[in-house]
């Protein structure tokens, strides 16, 4: 499987895979993300959770180097330039972002092999889809729409191809941004049954998830991002415990799945 | 039959005008969204140029032509990293009607009043690169710079159609004009794509205009309706597909040949714009061609 492909070259366990220190985000006035500072382990898999519009997307979009931050972003210990997706895709760092942000009037097959564009060699289409093709082990249900305009998918398939692009990229660190945002309930548990398998490889994974209760289904651990900052969940370094509205039932804290 | 010969190497000729300017606006379409105006402009500069630097400055021919693409391409370089690179890569989102046309439109107007002020107002017309009488064939005559003029169109409308569609890199640059984000996030720099197809588009309507030249003239103003030609053939290809520009370019050239010999050249404007109008509010696609140049 080609995860288990690009596991391979992953690192060894027990290493830190990413390292956000510090990181903000403003637009303009206004603060997105005030400061971010959290690491995750080679190999394991943490969500991002808490409420919309406090900052999670814009955290990981600036993570992945697509908006400009303060901050340092280390990827197996190298960090990484501001504002270069490119550097981010080649350290390993893949991210599937929210909504997907497919090409909607080129077909599955090209959508899927445009996620190996930054590693690919191949000068034509057809060779590069061949040296990317085995993802289709992983979404088999994608094998009849590969000739299919992805703009002409349902939203789950369309999520499916978004997911089949940024394996295709090689990952060693794969973000999600609410993967499920807007779909069936089936489609849900299609896209949380995958990643459990995933969390079973070594490839590293950083969930943002809104839903506290599907992400700590298959993430080991979670952090929480309120009013732009990332709180430290409990037991670990975090100075002041839980935040402002107390942690709750879907508070922070080191759950295990 | 020769009536009909001679119509239909003229009907070609002025359809390849049609097809390369139409492939070099949809190629650079399809990559950033936004319309090249100034592809006339760049048609006139090569062609102006290239005459003015054989005539005044007696440099030999060929060498005339390479130092004229080098400059059409600085001129194209130059306009993207001071003027594209401002207002699209550092300023999120900003893709609406004004970037679309007006950023082009007064690149048109800088050329032309520059070229004005560097060539004067006279009229034009590189060397011939074939030169001789116009090969005639029984009954039928087809002037030479018509020929290359039409080997130009269907190369060119080839080689953009197979980079668009079997290269990793024509899928790349496909995918910048799909979702900015979506390339990006893949490791596509959209603005090196933006950048690259301009120049490559700047030159290769230089190229055109070099070897168009002999059969029209330009002079300083001949840019604007080039490009709107460019924008009508475009237009009838969805504005995103340079193989499909080439071929609707030549059968429009034809249709209005045909037209004009038979009926009346009164109404060869009129029949262009009327069809344009009627399939741009039906579908683009009853072209029919779709299947052939997707």
């Amino acid at each position: 499987m080609a995860a288990a492909a690009a596991a391979a070259e992953g690192p060894d366990p027990g290493s830190v895979a990413l390292e956000v220190a510090s990181v903000s985000v403003n637009y303009g006035q206004f603060v997105a993300v005030e400061s971010a500072t959290f690491s995750v382990g080679a190999g394991e898999c943490v969500a991002v959770i808490g409420p919309n519009g406090h900052g999670k997307s814009s955290m990981v979009t600036a993570v992945a180097g697509l908006v400009r931050r303060g901050g340092t972003v280390r990827v197996f210990g190298t960090a990484l330039p501001v504002g270069d997706p490119r550097a981010a895709v080649r350290a390993g760092l893949v991210l599937v972002p929210e909504r997907r942000h497919l090409y909607p009037q080129l077909t599955t097959r090209d959508n899927i092999m445009l996620g190996s564009y930054s590693h690919t060699r191949r000068v034509w289409a057809r060779q590069a889809w061949a040296e990317v093709a085995g993802v289709l082990d992983m979404f088999p249900e994608l094998a009849p729409l590969l000739d299919q305009k992805a703009g002409t998918l349902s939203g789950g398939q369309q999520q499916m191809v978004a997911l089949a692009r940024g394996m295709a990229a090689r990952p060693k660190i794969l973000m999600l941004d609410e993967p499920c945002l807007g779909l069936a309930e089936v489609v849900t548990h299609r896209v949380y049954d995958w990643l459990g398998a995933m969390t079973a490889t070594d490839m590293t994974i950083v969930l943002v998830e809104e839903n506290p209760v599907h992400a700590l289904r298959v993430c080991h651990r979670a952090v929480r991002m309120y009013r732009g900052l990332v709180e430290q969940p409990a037991g670990e370094a975090g100075p002041d415990g839980p935040g402002p509205d107390g942690p709750g039932p879907d508070g922070p804290g080191a759950v295990s799945a | 039959m020769s009536e009909f010969l001679n119509l239909l190497a003229a009907g070609l000729t002025s359809g390849a005008i049609y097809g390369i300017l139409g492939a070099c606006l949809a190629v650079w379409f399809r990559v950033c969204n936004v319309l090249n105006l100034a592809v006339g402009d760049f048609a006139m500069l090569g062609a102006i140029g290239t005459a003015v630097l054989v005539q005044n400055d007696d440099i030999p021919f060929v060498a005339a032509i390479v130092v004229d693409l080098v400059a059409v391409g600085v001129v194209a370089w130059l306009f993207d990293r001071l003027v594209l690179h401002f207002a699209f890569d550092r300023r999120a989102g900003g893709h609406g009607i004004v970037s679309v046309f007006f950023y082009t439109f007064g690149l048109s107007l800088v050329i032309e009043g520059a070229a004005r002020a560097l060539f004067g107002t006279d009229v034009h017309s590189a060397p011939a690169i074939w030169s001789g009488p116009a090969l005639t064939i029984a009954d039928f005559h087809v002037q030479r710079a018509g020929i290359l003029v039409i080997a130009l169109a269907a190369v060119s409308g080839l080689a953009l159609w197979a980079y668009l569609h079997f290269t990793v890199s024509g899928r790349a640059a496909s995918a910048c004009g799909e979702s900015v984000l979506g390339s990006r996030i893949v490791g596509i720099d959209s603005a090196l794509f933006r950048r690259r197809i301009f120049i490559m588009t700047a030159v290769l309507a230089a190229l055109f205009g070099v070897v168009e030249s002999p059969l029209t003239g330009f002079t300083y103003q001949s840019g604007p309706t080039i490009s709107l030609i460019g924008v009508v053939a475009a237009g009838f290809a969805a504005f995103r597909r340079p193989g499909r520009a080439v071929v609707v370019g030549l059968v429009l050239g034809v249709a209005e040949a045909m037209l004009g010999g038979y009926v009346s050249t009164e109404y060869n404007d009129v029949l262009l714009y009327a069809i344009l109008f009627v399939i741009l509010i039906v579908q683009p696609e009853i072209l029919g061609l779709s299947a052939v140049l997707a």
